[in-house]
């Protein structure tokens, strides 16, 4: 179980609000995955475990949610790795721009989705007045040079963003509780 | 050029005067000496100015004043008598109307489907002239206080009173300001904003019910009960709802009776209580909860017959 959450006062609107947002985003990137991945038959790419390497030699980059984990649940640390987090992974999207055709309206809209989550954690962080004064700086993005590593780069960065929308539904919901 | 038109304003009120002044230049050759300045209002009868002056430089110069112009499109004429007919030496267009009222009852909602805002007004009553509407919004946060970016404007498809706000041009789970601007050549109004988060005014469509076929394993179904399925609009299925039943023999006169609510993620449902051998109509309608929303509307009937 997760510790007790410190005196941050979330409120339950926004924790409301962030869950649907959560299950939006869950939705739309499972619906792009399986679309990724039926493409397995075509460019052999059913299983994110077999991209690994091909990750790190991207360099394709993880967001830390260790302040939202059940050893030490900190909400205001949480608060900024979600933020962070979100904003990398709408970056890591926007640098799969042109993936295919076929799936780039569900990418738009999965990182729209995603960029307006950030955004309103970000403004919930300031109503709190537990936001940095500066915005967290986007480091450099791997560069996808192929079709290839667009259709490999696209599969382990969503399925990545799964896990990291988990993590962070499970807080959600324990703080909601 | 022979005859120049100046006019007051090439737009007025409906009823307000028009004043026109028609100056003929003297190298403007073939007329008399002194020539008879007339003015044409549309087809009306033509008519002399309240003056007509030589000016110093030669030039004939004739003003008039229309009390008022209850035309809402029309031509004001210069002529000049010549020979048996009047030649028309100029023309101006003349178009009067009213000001846009102020845009009201401007309301919003959110398609799922299309993932766009699209919102309508009333524009008022007829102005008579040409007049543009267009949708402005810009992102905000809280009470709608700031402004988080800049304005995006919805130009309609001509004579809508609707426009639809792509997804692009949303800020989702945040305020965002929204008003109606109408224009026309006597003025401006604009209407009261709104403001609102696209996804409080998401507008559902209603759930999908179905017969549930008997199954071995399932008991057999009770004479007063009637069991079925159903399941929330898809589009919106990553949102917390709350659904409400209501049902009604098929008979003649027979109310519906409301049952709720039926929270939107258990998917089957037994309805007891009911006339035995009797065929019943079901429909279910959801809203989103706790979070705010609009009811969908009901769903088409699902008809199913109690056992004897």
């Amino acid at each position: 179980p997760l510790s007790p959450a410190s005196a941050l006062p979330i409120p339950r609107s926004f924790l409301l609000k962030s869950l649907e947002q959560v299950r939006k985003i869950q939705a739309e990137g499972t619906e792009l995955l399986e679309a990724l991945v039926s493409e397995c038959t075509t460019y052999k790419l059913c299983h994110p475990e077999e991209l690994a390497l091909l990750g790190h030699s991207l360099g394709i980059p993880h967001a830390p949610l260790s302040s939202c984990t059940s050893q030490g649940l900190q909400p205001e640390g949480c608060l900024s790795q979600l933020h962070s987090g979100l904003v990398l992974y709408q970056s890591l999207l926007q640098a799969l721009a042109g993936i295919s055709a076929e799936v780039s309206p569900a990418l738009d809209m999965l990182q729209l989705d995603v960029t307006n989550f950030a955004i309103t954690i970000w403004q919930q962080m300031e109503d709190l007045g537990v936001a940095p004064e500066v915005k967290p700086i986007q480091g450099t993005m791997p560069a996808f040079t192929s079709a290839f590593q667009r259709r490999a780069g696209g599969v382990l960065v969503i399925s990545n963003l799964q896990n990291f929308l988990e993590l962070a539904y499970r807080v959600l919901r324990y703080l909601t509780k | 050029k022979c005859g120049q038109i100046n006019i007051s304003a090439p737009v007025v009120r409906l009823g307000d005067p028009v004043t026109a002044s028609c100056t003929i230049s003297q190298n403007c050759s073939h007329l008399d000496p002194e020539p008879q300045i007339l003015w044409r209002l549309g087809k009306e009868q033509e008519q002399p100015g309240q003056r007509q002056q030589r000016l110093p430089d030669g030039t004939w110069k004739s003003t008039i004043t229309l009390p008022y112009l209850n035309h809402t499109h029309t031509f004001l004429s210069c002529c000049v008598q010549w020979g048996n007919h009047p030649q028309i030496l100029d023309q101006a267009e003349l178009q009067a109307g009213y000001p846009p009222a102020v845009p009201s009852n401007l309301s919003c909602f959110m398609n799922l489907t299309t993932n766009s805002l699209t919102c309508q007004w009333e524009p008022g009553p007829n102005t008579y002239l040409p007049t543009t509407f267009i949708l402005k919004s810009f992102k905000s946060r809280g009470n709608c206080q700031t402004q988080e970016d800049s304005v995006f404007d919805c130009v309609p498809e001509k004579r809508h009173s609707y426009c639809s706000i792509p997804r692009k041009q949303l800020l989702l789970y945040q305020n965002m300001v929204i008003w109606v601007r109408a224009e026309n050549a006597l003025g401006v109004r604009e209407s009261p904003q709104l403001c609102l988060d696209p996804v409080d005014v998401v507008k559902l469509e209603p759930p999908t019910l179905w017969a549930l076929e008997p199954s071995p394993q399932a008991a057999p179904p009770q004479p007063h009960c009637l069991c079925f399925g159903w399941e929330p609009w898809k589009p919106s299925i990553y949102m917390d709802q709350e659904c409400e039943l209501r049902h009604r023999p098929q008979q003649e006169g027979a109310s519906w009776a409301q049952v709720a609510p039926l929270p939107s993620s258990i998917h089957q449902y037994e309805l007891c209580g009911l006339l035995p051998a009797t065929v019943y109509a079901l429909q279910m309608r959801c809203i989103r909860s706790p979070l705010p929303g609009y009811w969908s509307s009901w769903s088409p009937s699902l008809e199913l017959r109690t056992t004897e």
